[in-house]
C-alpha cells in the first residue's frame, strides 16, 4: 500500500476505534468521521500538514486521501453487510406479485446488489444509503406497518386499496426495504459535489426529474419490477407536489429519514417524550419540508405515542 | 523528574484525603439514622416500661451520639473558620442545623443525664423543689426535639446528581418546615407558664404540694398522722414512699423493683422539716414521651412526604423539562420533546416547553443537516500521536 495511503488508513482507523461510535452502523460511523473532518478542519490543518504527517500536500489533497481511506476501511465492513441484507435478508419474492410476468429471484437480487455496489462509488448515494440502511437493519417498517394493519386506518387503506397491493405485512415490509435502497439511485443522476464526501445527500427533486431518471434507470434495470423502481426513485418527489406518489414510496421516505435520524438510545430522560414518538411529532410539523405525506405521519405519530417507541 | 515525583505524591495524597472525607461523610450519614432511631426508642422505652438498665443505655448512647455530632460541628466550624467561610458554613451550609442539633443537646439533655448516670448522684434532676425538677426534665426533654433537625442534615449528604436544583429546593422547604415546627414546640414549651398554659406538670405538682402539706400539718397528732397517711396510701397511687425522722413509714415497692424500674426522673422527692416524701412521676414522663414519639413521627412524615410527594412532583414540573429544555439546546444531536403532562399544561415551564417542542426542535431539524456535530471529541494532542506510533511500530 502506497505509504501516504497506509497513514490516511491508519489515522482513519484511530478515528474509527473510537468508543462513541461503537453502537453505529459503518455508514453512520462514516458520515460522523466526515462531519468530524469538516467541523475540525482549521484544528487539524496544522497537525496533519506538518512532516509528520502529510507533509507537502495541500488540505484539499489531504481530505481527498483521507475519504479514500475511509471509504475503503468502510467498505470492508460495509459489503459484506449489505450483500448480506440483499442476498439473504430482504425476500424479493413479492416482486413477482406486484406484476403481470414472473421474475427470476436471484437475478431481481443480484442486479439490486449490482446497483448497490455502483451507489457505493458515489459520495452523494452513500450518504443517501445511511438511512435505508439504518432503517432496514433496525426493522423500523416492520413493527409500524404490523400496528397499521392491526388499526387498519390511512396506511392499511393506502397500501392495499389505492396502491392495491396483494401482499402480505411481511412481503410489504421487503418492498418497502427494496424501496428504500433504490431510493439513493436519484444521486447517479445528481451533479457530483465531490469525491471528498461532502456532496449534499438527497434533496428532494422536481417529478419531471424523477420521471427522466426512471426512464433511465429502467433501460439498466431490467430485471427490477418497474413498479418498484418507480417507487424507489418517486420516494425522492415530494408529496406535495405530486398526490399520485405510490405509498411504499411514500413510507420508504419516511422510514429512510427516521433512520437517518435514528439513534440508539438506551434510557430516555425523565420528562423527555419516547424517541419515535418525539421525531414523528417533529417531522409532522416539517412534512412540507421534507415532502412526507402528513396523514401517515398521524398515524405514525399515534402508533409510536401508544406503544411507548 | 522530581517535580512529575512530587506532582505524583500530592495527587495521591488529594486522593487518599477524598476517601478519608467520604468515609467520615458516611460515618455521619450513619450516625444520623442511628441516633433517630435511638431517639425514637429512647421513648418507646418509657412508655414499655423497659427495665431501668436498658433505658440508661440508652440514655448513654444518646450522649455518645451528641457527643460525636459537637465534635463533627466543632470540626466544620474549625475548618470553615480556617477557610474563612464561617458565615457561608452557618447559613448556606446550614452548619446552624448542626449546631443546635449537637451543643445544645449535649450541654442541657443528654450531658446531664450522662452526669447522673456515670456519678450516680441527682445532681442533674435539681435537688430543689417539685415544680422546678419538673420544669428541668420538661426542658431536657423538650430540648430532644433538636435531634429532629438532624433529618435536615441528611440532605446535605444526597447528591441527586441529575438535579441539583430539586434536592436544593427540597432541602430547602424540608429545612423550613421542621425548624419552623421545632422552634414552635419550643417556644410554646417555654413560655407556656408565662401564657399560663398550665397543663399535667402543674396539676402534678400541686397535688403533690398539698399530699407534702397536709401530711405535714398531721405530724403533731400521731394517730391522725397513721390514719391521714393508710388513707394517702389508698388515694395518692403516686405516692412511693413516705419518711418521718429518717425512719420509712410506707413504701409502696421493694427496693429491687425502684432499682429496676425508676429510673432518674421517674420519682421526685419533696420534704417538710422531718417529713420525706417520694412521688411516682412514671406517669407524667410517659406523657412526655408520647408527645416527643409523636413529634418525632410527624417531623419523619413531613420529611418522607416532600421526600416521596414533593420532590418527584418539583422533577416532573420543573427540572425534568428544563433538563429536556437545555440539552435540546446544548446538544445538535439531542431531539427528544418534553413531555407536557395534560393537568400541567398552563404552567410557566409547560407553556415554554410547548414553544420548544412545536417551534424550537422542528427549526433545529431543519436546519440540523448544515450544522452537524460529530460523536467524536476533537483532541488535538490524541491527533498528533497517531503516527508516530504507527511509524515506531
Amino acid at each position: 500500500m502506497d505509504p501516504t495511503l497506509a497513514r490516511a488508513a491508519a489515522f482513519i482507523n484511530h478515528l474509527l476505534s473510537n468508543p462513541a461510535l461503537n453502537s453505529l452502523n459503518p455508514l453512520k460511523k462514516e458520515e460522523q468521521i466526515l462531519q468530524f473532518l469538516k467541523t475540525n478542519a482549521q484544528s487539524l490543518v496544522p497537525t496533519l500538514t506538518s512532516p509528520q504527517f502529510f507533509s507537502g500536500l495541500a488540505w484539499n489533497q489531504i481530505l481527498q486521501l483521507l475519504y479514500t481511506a475511509l471509504v475503503q476501511e468502510t467498505d470492508k465492513v460495509l459489503r459484506p453487510q449489505l450483500e448480506e441484507l440483499i442476498r439473504r435478508k430482504i425476500s424479493f419474492s413479492f416482486t413477482s406479485r406486484i406484476q403481470p410476468h414472473r421474475i427470476p429471484e436471484d437475478q431481481c437480487r443480484q442486479q439490486m446488489w449490482e446497483l448497490t455496489q455502483r451507489l457505493l462509488q458515489k459520495p452523494e448515494a452513500r450518504k443517501s444509503l445511511v438511512g435505508p440502511v439504518t432503517a432496514i437493519v433496525n426493522d423500523l417498517v416492520g413493527r409500524y406497518l404490523e400496528e397499521s394493519f392491526k388499526d387498519r386506518q390511512y396506511v392499511h387503506f393506502e397500501l392495499t386499496k389505492v396502491q392495491r397491493l396483494r401482499l402480505g405485512i411481511e412481503d410489504i415490509k421487503h418492498m418497502i426495504h427494496a424501496t428504500m435502497l433504490l431510493r439513493p439511485s436519484i444521486q447517479l443522476f445528481s451533479e457530483g459535489g465531490g469525491s471528498r464526501g461532502e456532496g449534499v445527500e438527497s434533496v428532494l427533486v422536481r417529478p419531471q426529474f424523477a420521471a427522466t431518471a426512471f426512464d433511465s434507470m429502467r433501460a439498466q434495470l431490467q430485471i427490477v419490477p418497474p413498479g418498484l423502481l418507480r417507487g424507489g426513485l418517486y420516494s425522492n418527489v415530494s408529496f406535495e407536489e405530486d398526490k399520485q406518489i405510490d405509498a411504499t414510496a411514500r413510507l420508504a421516505a419516511i422510514f429512510s429519514s427516521r433512520g437517518k435520524n435514528y439513534k440508539p438510545i438506551a434510557r430516555v430522560d425523565r420528562g423527555a417524550n419516547s424517541p419515535d414518538r418525539s421525531w414523528f411529532s417533529i417531522t409532522r410539523r416539517n412534512h412540507k419540508h421534507y415532502g412526507f405525506d402528513i396523514k401517515m405521519l398521524d398515524e405514525f405519530y399515534k402508533i409510536a405515542s401508544e406503544s411507548g417507541w | 523528574m522530581s517535580d512529575s515525583k512530587s506532582t505524583v505524591k500530592s495527587a495521591q495524597q488529594r486522593s487518599n484525603g477524598r476517601s478519608v472525607i467520604a468515609f467520615l461523610e458516611s460515618l455521619v450519614i450513619a450516625a444520623i439514622l442511628l441516633a433517630l432511631v435511638q431517639t425514637f426508642l429512647e421513648d418507646y422505652a418509657v412508655l414499655s416500661g423497659w427495665n431501668v438498665d436498658l433505658r440508661n443505655k440508652l440514655l448513654l448512647a444518646g450522649f455518645f451520639f451528641d457527643l460525636f455530632f459537637t465534635i463533627e460541628f466543632l470540626v466544620r466550624f474549625y475548618y470553615a473558620l480556617m477557610g474563612r467561610r464561617v458565615g457561608r458554613y452557618l447559613t448556606l451550609e446550614r452548619g446552624w442545623i448542626d449546631f443546635l442539633a449537637s451543643i445544645p443537646l449535649l450541654m442541657f439533655n443528654s450531658g446531664p443525664f450522662a452526669l447522673t448516670l456515670l456519678t450516680g448522684s441527682g445532681i442533674a434532676l435539681g435537688l430543689g423543689g417539685l415544680l422546678n425538677l419538673l420544669k428541668v426534665i420538661k426542658a431536657i426533654r423538650i430540648a430532644r426535639i433538636l435531634r429532629f433537625l438532624r433529618i435536615i442534615k441528611i440532605f446535605r449528604k444526597i447528591k441527586n446528581v441529575s438535579s441539583p436544583m430539586a434536592q436544593r429546593h427540597v432541602a430547602s422547604i424540608t429545612a423550613i418546615s421542621v425548624t419552623v415546627m421545632v422552634l414552635c414546640l419550643l417556644f410554646f414549651t417555654f413560655f407556656s407558664s408565662t401564657l399560663q398554659f398550665n397543663g399535667l406538670d402543674t396539676a402534678f405538682s400541686a397535688q403533690a404540694q398539698a399530699t407534702a402539706d397536709y401530711l405535714a400539718d398531721k405530724t403533731n397528732d400521731p394517730a391522725d398522722f397513721v390514719l391521714s397517711l393508710e388513707t394517702l396510701k389508698e388515694t395518692r397511687v403516686n405516692l412511693l414512699i413516705v419518711k418521718y425522722r429518717g425512719q420509712t413509714l410506707f413504701s409502696r415497692y421493694s427496693n429491687d423493683y425502684y432499682s429496676q424500674y425508676f429510673a432518674p426522673g421517674d420519682y421526685s422527692y419533696l420534704s417538710r422539716d422531718e417529713l420525706e416524701l417520694f412521688f411516682d412521676q412514671r406517669a407524667y414522663v410517659s406523657q412526655l414521651s408520647r408527645e416527643s414519639i409523636l413529634f418525632f413521627v410527624i417531623v419523619v412524615l413531613i420529611v418522607l412526604a416532600y421526600l416521596l410527594i414533593y420532590s418527584p412532583h418539583f422533577a416532573l414540573t420543573i427540572t425534568d423539562p428544563i433538563h429536556v429544555m437545555r440539552r435540546g439546546l446544548e446538544e445538535t444531536d439531542y431531539n427528544l420533546e418534553v413531555k407536557v403532562p395534560k393537568r400541567y399544561h398552563t404552567d410557566d415551564v409547560f407553556e415554554l416547553a410547548k414553544l420548544y417542542n412545536e417551534k424550537y426542535l422542528p427549526l433545529k431539524d431543519r436546519t440540523r443537516n448544515q450544522e452537524g456535530e460529530s460523536l467524536i471529541q476533537f483532541d488535538p494532542a490524541a491527533v498528533s500521536r497517531i503516527l508516530p506510533e504507527e511509524e515506531d511500530s
